[in-house]
This record gives C-alpha cells, sequence and structure tokens, in this order.
C-alpha cells in the first residue's frame, strides 16, 4: 500500500457532531466553576502542623547560638567579631547552604508540578 | 468567529465576562469533540473528554501567550489533556502483532472490498504503540500538517516526521500481512 493510500484512508475519518446540549453542559460547568467559593484554607489540620514546624525552627535555631552564648552572658563579643559574623557561623554551624539548597529544589519541583498539572502550552 | 473574535472573546472572560466563553465553546466544539473521538473511538467518552478539554481552557485563559494563536494553545491543551486521560484509562487495544488475521472467506464476494482494507486500516492505528498513534491520530486531523501536529504533541518537527514514517511502516508491514491470504484466494478463483 503506497503513502497516498493511507493517506486517503486516514483523512477520511468518521466525523461526530457533538450532542444537542454540549455546549450548555460546558457552560454549567463553567458557571460551577466561576461560581464555587474558594476552598478555604484547611487550618485545623495545618495548625498541629504548623506548631511543629516552628517548634523545631526554633529549637534548631537555639541549638546552633546557644554554643557561642553559652558561659559568657555578660562577656563583649570579641573583637572584630560581629554580629553578621555570629550570624554567618550559625548558619554554617546548622548547615545552612544545604537547607537554602533543599528550599530551592522543593519549590522548583512544586512549581514544575504545578505547571504540569495546569497543563500550561502556548 | 474569526482569530480576532476569539482574542475578543478571550478578553472579556478574563474581564469578568463568562457568557462570552460560549462563543468560543460553539466554535471548538466540534473540533475539540473530534480529536477527542479520534484519540477515544467512544462518541460518549469523546464528549467527557472535550468538557473537561473547555474547562482546564477556561480555567487557563490567562497562560494563553498571544504570540501563538488560541487554535494552537486550544489544540495543544486538548491534546496533552487527552492524552493523560487514555494514559490513566486506556481505550482497550489489541498489540499490532496478536490483531487476528481473518479466518473467514467472505459469503457473497471473495474480493477484497475497499471498505474492508479501509476498516482494517483505522483498526490498526489503534494498535499501534502509543507514540506513532498519538502521531498519526494528530498528523490526520490537522490535515496532514507537521508543524500543527509538532505543535499540539509539543515536540520537534523532526521527531514528529520520524514517528510518522515509522508509523506508516509499521501499518504497512501489518496490512500487508493482514491482506496477503484474501488476495491470493482472490487470485486462486
Amino acid at each position: 500500500m503506497r503513502d497516498d493510500d493511507l493517506d486517503r484512508i486516514l483523512s477520511s475519518q468518521q466525523e461526530i457532531i457533538p450532542s444537542s446540549g454540549f455546549v450548555d453542559a460546558v457552560m454549567d460547568a463553567v458557571r460551577r466553576e466561576s461560581e464555587a467559593p474558594p476552598m478555604p484554607f484547611p487550618w485545623k489540620r495545618a495548625l498541629p502542623g504548623l506548631f511543629a514546624a516552628c517548634f523545631t525552627l526554633v529549637s534548631v535555631l537555639v541549638a546552633a547560638i546557644t554554643p557561642f552564648t553559652r558561659g559568657t552572658p555578660t562577656r563583649a563579643l570579641p573583637t572584630g567579631l560581629s554580629a553578621l559574623d555570629l550570624i554567618l557561623q550559625a548558619w554554617q554551624t546548622i548547615g545552612g547552604n544545604w537547607i537554602a539548597l533543599a528550599l530551592i529544589v522543593s519549590l522548583a519541583s512544586v512549581k514544575l508540578s504545578m505547571r504540569f498539572v495546569s497543563g500550561q502550552v502556548g | 468567529m474569526s482569530a480576532a473574535e476569539d482574542q475578543a472573546a478571550v478578553e472579556k472572560v478574563l474581564s469578568g465576562d463568562n457568557s462570552a466563553f460560549e462563543g468560543i465553546a460553539r466554535r471548538w466544539q466540534g473540533p475539540l469533540v473530534n480529536l477527542a473521538y479520534r484519540f477515544c473511538r467512544d462518541p460518549s467518552r469523546a464528549e467527557e473528554m472535550a468538557q473537561e478539554a473547555f474547562l482546564r481552557a477556561y480555567r487557563s485563559l490567562s497562560q494563553w501567550r498571544r504570540e501563538a494563536a488560541f487554535s494552537t494553545w486550544l489544540f495543544a491543551l486538548a491534546t496533552n489533556l487527552y492524552r493523560s486521560e487514555l494514559r490513566r484509562i486506556p481505550v482497550r487495544t489489541v498489540p499490532l502483532d496478536d490483531v487476528m488475521e481473518p479466518m473467514e472467506q467472505p459469503a457473497i464476494d471473495v474480493g477484497l472490498q475497499a471498505g474492508d482494507r479501509d476498516r482494517a486500516v483505522r483498526r490498526l492505528v489503534f494498535a499501534l504503540p502509543r507514540k506513532y498513534r498519538e502521531a498519526l491520530i494528530l498528523f490526520y486531523f490537522h490535515g496532514m500538517d507537521v508543524a500543527s501536529t509538532a505543535r499540539s504533541l509539543a515536540l520537534p518537527v523532526g521527531t514528529v516526521k520520524a514517528r510518522l514514517s515509522r508509523g506508516r511502516e509499521m501499518l504497512r508491514s501489518k496490512l500487508s500481512q493482514q491482506l496477503m491470504p484474501l488476495q491470493l484466494r482472490k487470485e486462486a478463483r
């Protein structure tokens, strides 16, 4: 069989006509979509997680800063050690670079997933 | 409705006039339902899939970048949805090698009718591996326009050409295997 024959056969496919109520069904769905109230944020379910996250964050910060402040509550900072240096040291102690990298990767993955889900094209 | 009217309707919908979407649905219902039908061969499922495509288009209208024609964007969105939908719930197809060859002689006319051959070709398209089947379906839906097919599939033109070529080759090969016994019987008489 030649390409021309295949082209002729496959080009002459049966066409169907949408049912008479098709557009109405689409518009009903569109109306439902536009009138649906925005989904409320599930605070009840999220609160325990938020508390746990805050607690963990505070614990990590306390654990990171304690070694630099323990035993020297009234002593002045060593010469040349500014608050910025302190923060940088704490940042290194808690592995801040890895945390930042993990956050960036998570953000990128969420964005990518949302892009796929929304079928963003054109 | 022209491309300019499509754009005007989109602008109206984006500014809050949802009823303007009806014009878009009326204009594109035929093409979207028929595209879905070519993917699933089931009229009622085709309508369901097309309705979901319109709903998704409505939700994503703000993402249409005006440098592409609205129809291009809509077909790409619908194609993407139909492909996902058929991956989720596939059409019942028979693998290409398992497509049965005709066992019985035609009762009245042993000659191979054109209608039989056409039906065999269409049935075989559905037995092709997915990537070739999708390329062929879209190529013929878009009036044999490779560029439109490539845009709908979000693939390079070269890849689409290769898939079309390989798909046709597989079709021809299987078809000749199917039709040869009938042809021989006809010549023997």
